[in-house]
């Protein structure tokens, strides 16, 4: 019985300070769940979400900063020969904010 | 041919139409579907002991086996082809430490008692594995020995509406080395087979194929068939042996179940909140996990979630890496099934414990086997049977330890090593049953214990 899952997940995220907060995700489907902070646009950092509502990145580089929650989207098992999943991957699963660090 | 309507129903020997027959005509979607599991049950009744209190039990099978090394019996001081790529996270019980990828686990590990020493000493198949874990007895082709879940619902019975053993969301199917995965009633007959969901849970569409009458059918139609099966039986039972006829009672137990507004209620997870089914997570161990609370909540006396139904194509817990149909890697246990896991049995345990269930259910999550201590060429682990850890809680079980212990790898037992015979008398002690004094029939109806074990004493404390 091959896994479905249904429905898109979604949460609302938000700055408090340079505190990143979550709300509750809707049709949770309870893989891996990720933020995900960009620092002029490249990928700086993924860092859990799951565990906590609320996540504080420390790192202070100069630079615009966005963050977004990602969570596992599973598509079938299929991989590349290094083991990593060719059709299921992270997907954006919440609005984006930003902040800059000067 | 007989006909009922314009559907032919073929004849049983010249002897006249067969229940299934019957049953199959003019309800084509209903029997076709499921009616089948029930229609063959056999009107053996449980031993008087329906009254006596003992708790329910919820199991989660991790069909596939996780590896012990990369999940509740981690080895950060070991070399890297034997550590692994994860690393470990303190529990909320002091040196106590699991793998990163459960911290919401991390957090009731006070109420978890993990196993870290079982271990089995024949073949390190699937099977093997899942017959010693689903019925606590060693394989013997002569003398096959029921599901855990049979025992309970031939020694205690039904209590209301819903079988006393149902298993979500399916039976396990192939997993490599034959069908027989100790999930069937065997000599305790098929009125204990174990009653099977069949369907996915997690599906919007999802409904219980036995107890859904098809678009057209009213419950109306539902009692007017069972009263002409009524007389179809009483017709029948002249021309029937009288162990045949004897499935009259599984007859009605079938129409009860499918007429039951209880029974139905139990299954609809769409009187949960969309918030509870969040929690849970929503896929299909996930929503397995929330139905197997209601059903508890509703009488059901044991529930067995088995994670999945085939180690083949698709994403599990055998994490061989071969690059073919057993390719799981640590990319599906980082990614997926530890997040799952931890998220639905986590909200499991909070669930039960909210609504006063926990003490009077055992939760146990249980495995064939364990991995490979060293990871192959391939960046996968293979099958191990000597040392892997399983768990429970809930019921009488003391939480917040660790019992038994491997060696520095994770390869074999340092101390106390565990059996799956002692872990099912474990859960049947922690249900309540006094295994010195709580018999079942054995072959030729001999009183005969429920498993040759005893209970871990360090399980309770």
């Amino acid at each position: 019985m091959e896994q479905v899952f249904e429905g898109t997940p979604q949460a609302e995220i938000r700055l408090e300070g340079r505190k990143l907060v979550r709300g509750d995700v809707t049709n949770d489907w309870g893989s891996q769940l990720l933020w995900e902070i960009r620092r002029n646009g490249e990928v700086v950092a993924t860092v859990p979400a799951r565990a906590n509502n609320s996540y504080e990145h420390t790192d202070t580089t100069p630079g615009q900063y966005e963050v977004v929650l990602q969570m596992f989207k599973y598509e079938g098992y299929a991989k590349d020969p290094a083991g990593n999943f060719t059709k299921s991957k992270m997907i954006e699963v919440s609005n984006k904010v930003g902040y800059t660090v000067g | 041919m007989f006909h009922v309507g314009h559907e032919k129903v073929p004849m049983c020997s010249g002897h006249g139409p067969t229940r299934r027959s019957f049953l199959q005509a003019g309800s084509a979607g209903l029997a076709a579907l499921s009616l089948p599991t029930w229609m063959s049950l056999e009107s053996q009744g449980a031993v008087n002991l329906a009254d006596q209190k003992i708790r329910n039990c919820i199991t989660i099978f991790l069909v596939g086996s996780p590896g012990q090394v990369d999940t509740w019996d981690m080895k950060p001081e070991a070399p890297a082809q034997i550590r692994g790529k994860f690393t470990p996270i303190d529990t909320n019980v002091p040196g106590i430490q699991i793998c990163e990828h459960f911290p919401q686990m991390a957090r009731m590990m006070d109420k978890v008692a993990l196993i870290r020493s079982l271990h089995h000493k024949t073949g390190a198949s699937h099977e093997n594995g899942q017959r010693w874990m689903m019925t606590g007895h060693e394989f013997n082709a002569d003398s096959m020995k029921p599901h855990s879940g049979s025992v309970i619902s031939k020694v205690f019975g039904n209590r209301g509406t819903l079988p006393a053993s149902i298993v979500l969301p399916g039976k396990i199917g192939n997993t490599g080395a034959g069908p027989l995965h100790g999930q069937t009633a065997a000599h305790l007959g098929s009125a204990h087979e174990p009653f099977v969901l069949g369907a996915d849970p997690a599906k919007s569409d999802f409904k219980v194929v036995d107890l859904a009458p098809p678009a057209g059918q009213t419950e109306f139609r539902l009692n007017a068939r069972r009263q002409l099966l009524g007389q179809i039986d009483e017709v029948q039972r002249k021309a029937e042996t009288e162990p045949e006829a004897g499935r009259d009672t599984a007859y009605a137990r079938a129409f009860n179940l499918l007429t039951s507004p209880e029974a139905k209620q139990a299954f609809d997870l769409t009187q949960e909140t969309p918030k509870q089914q969040d929690r849970y997570g929503r896929n299909t161990l996930g929503q397995s996990c929330l139905m197997a609370r209601r059903l508890v909540e509703r009488g059901c006396r044991y529930v067995t979630i088995n994670h999945f139904d085939t180690v083949f194509n698709l994403s599990c817990w055998d994490m061989h890496a071969d690059g073919g149909g057993l390719n799981n890697t640590y990319a599906d246990y980082e990614r997926l099934l530890c997040p799952q896991f931890d998220w639905a049995f986590t909200a499991l345990i909070d669930d039960l414990e909210y609504r006063g269930l926990l003490k009077d259910t055992v939760v146990c999550v249980l495995s064939e086997m364990g991995r490979t201590p060293t990871i192959n060429p391939r960046g996968g682990r293979d099958h191990h049977t000597t040392a892997w850890t399983n768990f429970l809680c809930g019921g009488s079980i003391k939480g917040g330890q660790a019992i038994g212990s491997t060696d520095k790898t994770g390869s074999v037992p340092q101390n106390n090593p565990i059996e799956p015979p002692q872990v099912l008398a474990s859960i049947y002690h922690a249900m309540g049953i006094d295994l010195e004094t709580t018999m079942m029939p054995g072959p030729g109806n001999r009183p005969i214990r429920l498993v040759e074990a005893e209970p871990i004493d360090q399980l309770f404390g």
